[in-house]
């Protein structure tokens, strides 16, 4: 191990080895402690965890994930969750992989206008669309409803699902396509037969990707959903700490069920979604 | 089943044979079918809200009452303390904070680089914050900062140092930095992938060559690693001001802008006016929306033309 270490490259002469370690162990404590922590308070009662914030527990209570589930509604704003973000990103990743295919493919006037309009928005300040967003669903009723509130999400991740797919199908070979239409494949057929197999890897990026966003997004779920039975978790979290302030086992336990999804496809996808975040910030 | 080559036979051998002599052209209904919905919620849910927001900053809303008042909201909003003192919050924030975040996500991609022990781990480990959602960060940092029982003033009294224990989200002298350090931790794993993999994309030959010279950590950072990279930080800087032009989630949770404004963000303030205080007006916020919507565009073209990168922005 020291031998490879060493050819590799070699440490920082200021600093000695033991001095890095204990720096990069504290680091990694500050990261991951906090999550941690949090871990042991969600299997802890609050009046366990008053009597002291940081003892690990002693007897798990899995208990209170029945409770946060069933009594706090939390079910409710999981699957409210779900149905929008799962919904949200399937449209979304279909309408972007076509639209990012045509991009990158075809030919024609005003294509480069076209990206460049689809992707700019992606630096707007949110408050540019959410006051008029909230006008206009309140216009066709969609105000307060989840189908209204899976609009806006599609419409908040297509500039980055175009900008990543549209990179990404560009470098499909051409021959591919010419092939293709030797072989008698329409305009259609080619996008589902041999655009979307290939792109596989980098459409799976991008759903991860927005699901991760989607499942987080805070700001859109609090202005556009005020009944109770319609909350996403992250509004749902927000309001049972607002009404339970010191009921800090419930809460910890409510934010445990919203992070365990991103950690269930953080565990199996990281590579992929580490790589769909650094796409492009990189070159 | 397959219409398409059907209809493309069908409508002669002309058509197929141009088709054939240049694939990278498609009828205008191909386009229209593959870019129609991408186009339509654009132009329904970004492009249209956007102007009508606009438009909206002109008048006075209350309700379905809209009034003509001009340039009155714009008016209103040069006089308003609150405003600047919010766009003062979010500058400070734009501006400094990513230099915290970029840095450290550049040295923690370099102790990696070096090789240190269970660097996979590491990787994975110093990335997770990432994935949390604000509302989650931000109801353990105001855990973290709990005056009687949070970590930071327990540590502090434990080392003695009462004296700097205080209310860190209360005190308007340090709520600010303390979202600030909070907000950093949740993004330097980011900025230290994307920094490792620059560093790993680097010729290796120079690297190489640079350690043939003997030359020291200090002088390789300085003179090989951060000169390369330059693009790639430049780019998360960018990346790292664009964010925090919109910070909203974070500050809402932890602190709804106060104590005393002192964490008030432009965000926060339109929601603020828009949705939470009792006034009823949306004129007024859209206005304020506007305004920051300009500047915020405004300045990622600045920086990118002064930064000089001719790299493609991500969100």
């Amino acid at each position: 191990m020291a031998d490879t270490l060493a050819e590799r490259a070699p440490l920082p002469r200021f600093f000695s080895r033991g001095a890095l370690a204990l720096v990069l162990g504290i680091y990694t404590f500050y990261t991951l402690g906090p999550f941690l922590w949090l871990m042991t308070m969600s299997v802890r009662t609050t009046a366990e965890i008053s009597t002291d914030h940081y003892a690990f527990p002693k007897k798990f209570h899995w208990e209170q994930f029945r409770i946060a589930w069933i009594d706090s509604d939390f079910a409710t704003y999981f699957w409210n969750s779900t149905i929008v973000v799962v919904s949200a990103v399937a449209v979304v990743t279909l309408f972007g992989a076509a639209a990012a295919h045509a991009l990158a493919r075809y030919r024609f006037r005003g294509n480069r206008a076209v990206y460049g309009i689809l992707f700019s928005s992606i630096i707007f300040p949110p408050q540019i669309t959410l006051i008029s967003l909230y006008q206009i669903l309140v216009d066709y009723n969609l105000y307060n409803s989840l189908l209204g509130l899976t609009l806006v999400y599609v419409s908040l991740q297509l500039p980055l699902t175009v900008y990543l797919l549209e990179g990404f199908f560009a470098r499909i070979p051409q021959d591919l396509f010419d092939a293709a239409k030797i072989d008698g494949y329409g305009d259609l057929e080619i996008f589902r037969r041999i655009v979307l197999p290939i792109g596989m890897p980098a459409i799976a990026t991008t759903l991860i990707l927005n699901f991760i966003q989607l499942w987080n997004e805070f700001l859109f779920a609090v202005v556009l959903i005020t009944d109770p039975d319609k909350r996403t978790l992250p509004v749902g979290i927000r309001a049972f700490m607002g009404d339970h302030f010191q009921d800090i086992g419930m809460i910890a336990t409510g934010v445990m069920i919203s992070v365990i999804p991103v950690i269930i496809v953080y565990v199996f996808f990281s590579e992929k979604l580490i790589r769909g975040m650094t796409a492009g910030a990189i070159k | 089943m397959t219409t398409t080559s059907m209809s493309s036979d069908a409508s002669g051998g002309a058509a197929n044979a141009s088709s054939l002599a240049d694939p990278r052209r498609a009828s205008w209904w191909v386009l229209a079918i593959f870019l129609f919905p991408a186009l339509a919620v654009y132009v329904g849910l970004t492009a249209y809200p956007a102007f009508r927001t606009f438009y909206d900053s002109f008048f006075t809303i209350e309700g379905l009452d809209a009034t003509f008042v001009g340039l009155d909201n714009y008016r209103a909003l040069m006089s308003d303390e609150t405003f600047w003192v919010s766009v003062r919050n979010t500058f400070i924030w734009s501006f400094v904070a990513p230099v915290l975040d970029v840095a450290t996500g550049l040295l923690l991609a370099l102790a990696l680089y070096a090789g240190v022990p269970f660097a996979r781990f590491l990787r994975v480990a110093w990335f997770t914050p990432v994935l949390l959602s604000y509302v989650v960060v931000a109801i353990l940092w105001t855990w973290i900062y709990n005056y009687d029982w949070g970590v930071v003033n327990l540590v502090l009294r434990a080392l003695g140092l009462d004296a700097l224990v205080t209310s860190w989200l209360g005190n308007p002298n340090t709520a600010l930095a303390a979202l600030i350090v909070t907000h950093a931790w949740k993004w330097a794993g980011f900025n230290m992938v994307v920094c490792l993999a620059a560093i790993h994309s680097l010729p290796s030959e120079v690297l190489e060559a640079s350690e043939l010279d003997n030359c020291g950590w200090g002088a390789k950072l300085r003179y090989v690693i951060v000169p390369m990279l330059r693009p790639t930080l430049l780019n998360l800087y960018i990346l790292a001001f664009i964010g925090k032009m919109k910070i909203f989630d974070l500050v809402w949770i932890m602190t709804q802008g106060g104590p005393l404004w002192a964490t008030e963000t432009v965000s926060t303030y339109v929601y603020k006016r828009a949705f939470n205080w009792n006034t009823f007006d949306l004129g007024y916020p859209s206005a304020i929306a506007s305004v920051w919507f300009v500047v915020v565009c405004g300045a990622v073209i600045i920086l990118n033309r002064l930064l000089a990168t001719r790299e493609r922005l991500e969100y």
